[in-house]
C-alpha cells in the first residue's frame, strides 16, 4: 500500500466533494437540523417551568424555590395579579403562600395551600412544580412523610430535551458525513468506472479505500465538532473531546465503507442505507427517551461509539468514564475489517461482470 | 530478437456458464501495432480485461513486460495504458485536472497534460469540466489519459469508437506515433478499414478464438481473390461481368469479356479483409 497513492486519491476526493451535491448535502444538514430541532424543542421544551409566588408572610418554601436553579420564580403581590398571570399562561403555577402558613404546617394545622396550575402549561411543567411544592412543604413540617418518597430523574438528570437531542443530530452528522459521504463516493466511483480506471493504475484497492474512510474521517470529525459547538456541547477535556470525536468519526467512516463496498450500484446502496439506518439510529433514541430501558441501546454497535461523545461532550466525564465504550467499539471496527476485506475482492469481480 | 511486450499463451476466459474467450495466444512485440478485429461479442475486451489485470483467466498464462498478469504488479501497471470500452473519466473535474490526477497516481512529477491534450486536438478545451464534452471529446479524452503515462504497452478498446472521420484519422497517427516511440499496442476494431492501415498484424477472433493472424497483406495474399469488375453496354441495358485474377484461364477471360461489348467502366478488386472475414467464419464485422 502506497501513502503517497492514497494522498493523493484523497485529495482528488476532498477537491471534488464541493462540486458533489451529496457533500454538500452532508455538510448543511446537521447545521439545519440543529437550527429546526432548536427552534422546535428547544425553547418549548428546554424551558424552565415558570412559578409565581405571592408570599403574604416570609415563607421558608419561597426561599427554598429561589434557590432551586431548575425552576424560574417571579414574586408577584397579590393573589389577584398571580391568578391573571397563570390565566394569561404568563407562567405554569401560581402559588399563595398565606401569612403564617409555615407555623401551620409545623403545628400540625394543614392550612390551606392555593396552588393554581395554567391550562395551557406543559404537563411536564406541571408534574415537577407539584411536586416540588409538595415537597418542600414537607420540608417546612420537618417530619418524615408516611411514605418513602423518591423523586427519580429518569436517565440523565433532567437534562432537557434539546440535550438529549444532541445525539440525534450528532448520529446524523457522524452518519451522513462520516458513513454516506465515502460509501456514496465509492459507489459513484463504481458507476462511472472510474474505480477500474483506478485500479488498471498501480493504485491498489486498499488506498481506495483508506482515502474513502479518510475523506469520512475528516469530513464527521469536522461536523461533529461543529455540531457540538452548536449545541454548546463542548465538556471540560478538550483532548478527550478530540479523541472521542475522531474515534466515532472513524468507525462511522468504517461503516461507511462496508456499506460502499457491499453495495454494487446507488440503488443497492440506498436500501442498504434504509436497511441499517434504523439500526444505526436505534441508540440515539434513547437518550431522548431516559425512561426506555437503557440496556438495549448497548446491543447496537453505534452506541459504543457515539456513548462517549455523550459522556464527554455532554456530560463532562474524562476518559475514564468512556474507556470501555472506547474499547468495544474499536473491536467492532477491527472485526469489520476482514469483511472488508472480502466486500473489495467481490467487488472487484462484480465491478467487471457490469 | 526483443523479449515481447505482452506474451499470451492459451487463456480462456468465462462468465458463468458462457465461455467468452476459448484458449487464445499471441504474442505483441515492442513498437509493433496488433489489432484485433472481430464482431460484436467476439471476446475483444474481454481478452483485454484479462491483460489489463480487470480479470483473472480462467486458464492459460499471460505476461506484460515479462511479469505474469495475476501478480497485480504496480510496477508493471505503471508501465501500461488502457483505453476502456465504456467512457470512465471524471465528469466533474476539467480535462487537465483528469490527466494531472492520473499523472500523480503513476508518480508523475509534473506531467506534460496539455501537450496531451494538444494531441488529441482538446487543448483549447483543456479547462472545461469533462460534464460539457460532447461524445468524440470524451472518447478523445479517453485516448489522452491511456498516454498520460508514456507507456510500454498500450491497450486500446475500440480507440476511434463514435469519432469523425478526420478525428479518427489524426488519433489513428497518433497511435502510429505512440507504436514509433517503442510501445506495443493492442487495439481492438470492428472496422476493417482501421485494422488494415493501423496494425502491423491483424488478429481475426470470433467466438472466443483467433480465427487467423498475420499482417494485413499475407492475410489478403493468403486468403483473398483479386478480381476485376468490367460494365458493359448490352444493347439497351448495362451488363456486369465479374472476373477472377488468379487463375490460369483469367487472362482469355478477361479478353472474351472485354471483347463481347461496349465497356464502361472496370475496377480492380482488392479482397477487404471484411471479405476475408466472411471466408473464414461465415460472417460478417457487423451485425
Ligand atoms: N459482464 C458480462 N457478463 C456476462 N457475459 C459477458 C459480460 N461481458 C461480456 N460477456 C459476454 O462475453 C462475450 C464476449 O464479450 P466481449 O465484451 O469480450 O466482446 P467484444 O468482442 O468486446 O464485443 P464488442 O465488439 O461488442 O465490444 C459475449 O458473448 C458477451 O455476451
Ligand atoms: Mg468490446
Amino acid at each position: 500500500m502506497s501513502l503517497t497513492r492514497m494522498f493523493k486519491i484523497l485529495r482528488k476526493d476532498l477537491a471534488l466533494g464541493p462540486r458533489s451535491p451529496i457533500f454538500l448535502w452532508a455538510i448543511i444538514l446537521p447545521f439545519a437540523l440543529t437550527l429546526i430541532l432548536q427552534v422546535a424543542f428547544g425553547s418549548l421544551f428546554a424551558a424552565k417551568p415558570r412559578m409565581a409566588v405571592v408570599d403574604e408572610g416570609a415563607s421558608e418554601i419561597t426561599a427554598s424555590l429561589r434557590k432551586m436553579d431548575g425552576i424560574e420564580l417571579t414574586v408577584l403581590d397579590t393573589p389577584e395579579e398571580l391568578k391573571k398571570q397563570v390565566k394569561a399562561n404568563d407562567v405554569d403555577a401560581g402559588l399563595v403562600l398565606p401569612r403564617g402558613f409555615d407555623d401551620a404546617v409545623r403545628s400540625g394545622e394543614k392550612p390551606l395551600l392555593e396552588l393554581y396550575i395554567g391550562g395551557e402549561s406543559l404537563s411536564s411543567n406541571r408534574l415537577i412544580l407539584s411536586v416540588t411544592t409538595l415537597d418542600l412543604v414537607r420540608e417546612v413540617e420537618g417530619t418524615a412523610p408516611p411514605v418513602d418518597v423518591r423523586i427519580e430523574n429518569f436517565g440523565n438528570e433532567g437534562l432537557p430535551v434539546s440535550v438529549r437531542l444532541v445525539p440525534v443530530i450528532m448520529m446524523y452528522a457522524l452518519f451522513i458525513a462520516g458513513a454516506f459521504v465515502p460509501s456514496s463516493s465509492l459507489v459513484e466511483e463504481k458507476e462511472n468506472g472510474t474505480l477500474s480506471a483506478l485500479l488498471v493504475s498501480p493504485v491498489k484497492a486498499s488506498e481506495v479505500l483508506v482515502a474513502k474512510a479518510l475523506l469520512g474521517t475528516i469530513l464527521a470529525f469536522v461536523m461533529a465538532f461543529m455540531t457540538l459547538v452548536l449545541n454548546n456541547a463542548l465538556g471540560g477535556q478538550p483532548l478527550v473531546l478530540v479523541l472521542v470525536i475522531v474515534w466515532a468519526s472513524a468507525f462511522s467512516a468504517v461503516l461507511g465503507i462496508v456499506i460502499g463496498t457491499a453495495a454494487k450500484d446507488s440503488a443497492s446502496m440506498f436500501t442498504l442505507v434504509k436497511g441499517s439506518g434504523i439500526f444505526l439510529f436505534a441508540p440515539v433514541a434513547f437518550y431522548l427517551f431516559p425512561e426506555w430501558p437503557q440496556w438495549i441501546a448497548k446491543l447496537f454497535p453505534t452506541f459504543w461509539a457515539i456513548d462517549p461523545i455523550w459522556q464527554v461532550a455532554v456530560l463532562g466525564k474524562g476518559l475514564d468514564a468512556v474507556w470501555v465504550d472506547l474499547v468495544v467499539s474499536l473491536g467492532i471496527a477491527l472485526a469489520l475489517v476482514p469483511v472488508i476485506g472480502v466486500l473489495s475482492r467481490r467487488m472487484q469481480r462484480v465491478l467487471v461482470a457490469e | 530478437m526483443t523479449e515481447a511486450a505482452i506474451k499470451v499463451e492459451d487463456i480462456t476466459y468465462a462468465y458463468g456458464d458462457l465461455l467468452a474467450v476459448k484458449g487464445i495466444s499471441f504474442e505483441v512485440q515492442p513498437g509493433e501495432i496488433l489489432g484485433f478485429l472481430g464482431p460484436n461479442g467476439a471476446g475483444k475486451s474481454t481478452t483485454i480485461k484479462m491483460l489489463t489485470g480487470q480479470v483473472a483467466p480462467k486458464g492459460g498464462r499471460a505476461q506484460i513486460l515479462g511479469a505474469d498478469i495475476t501478480l497485480d504488479d504496480p510496477d508493471i501497471q505503471a508501465r501500461i495504458g488502457v483505453c476502456f470500452e465504456e467512457k470512465n473519466l471524471y465528469l466533474a473535474m476539467s480535462a487537465k485536472e483528469n490527466l494531472d490526477f492520473f499523472a500523480s497516481l503513476y508518480g508523475i512529477k509534473d506531467p506534460d497534460s496539455l501537450e496531451i491534450l494538444r494531441r488529441v486536438g482538446l487543448a483549447d478545451r483543456a479547462k472545461d469540466r469533462v460534464k460539457t464534452y460532447s461524445k468524440g471529446m470524451r472518447q478523445r479524452m479517453m485516448i489522452s489519459r491511456a498516454f498520460i503515462n508514456k507507456p510500454d504497452v498500450l491497450f486500446l478498446d475500440e480507440p476511434t469508437d463514435g469519432l469523425d472521420p478526420v478525428t479518427s484519422a489524426s488519433i489513428r497517427a497518433t497511435i502510429k506515433e505512440e507504436a514509433a516511440r517503442g510501445a506495443a499496442v493492442l487495439l481492438t476494431t470492428h472496422d476493417m478499414f482501421e485494422a488494415d492501415e493501423l496494425s502491423d498484424r491483424v488478429a481475426f477472433i470470433n467466438d472466443g478464438v483467433i480465427v487467423a493472424i498475420d499482417t494485413p497483406e499475407n492475410l489478403k495474399l493468403k486468403y483473398g481473390k483479386r478480381s476485376v469488375k468490367i460494365r458493359l453496354r448490352n444493347g439497351s441495358g448495362v451488363r456486369e461481368e465479374t472476373v477472377a485474377l488468379d487463375t490460369p484461364q483469367s487472362g482469355e477471360l478477361l479478353k472474351e469479356v472485354v471483347g463481347s461489348g461496349e465497356v464502361l467502366t472496370i475496377h480492380t478488386e482488392e479482397a477487404t479483409l471484411e471479405d476475408i472475414f466472411i471466408q473464414m467464419t461465415g460472417r460478417g464485422l457487423v451485425g
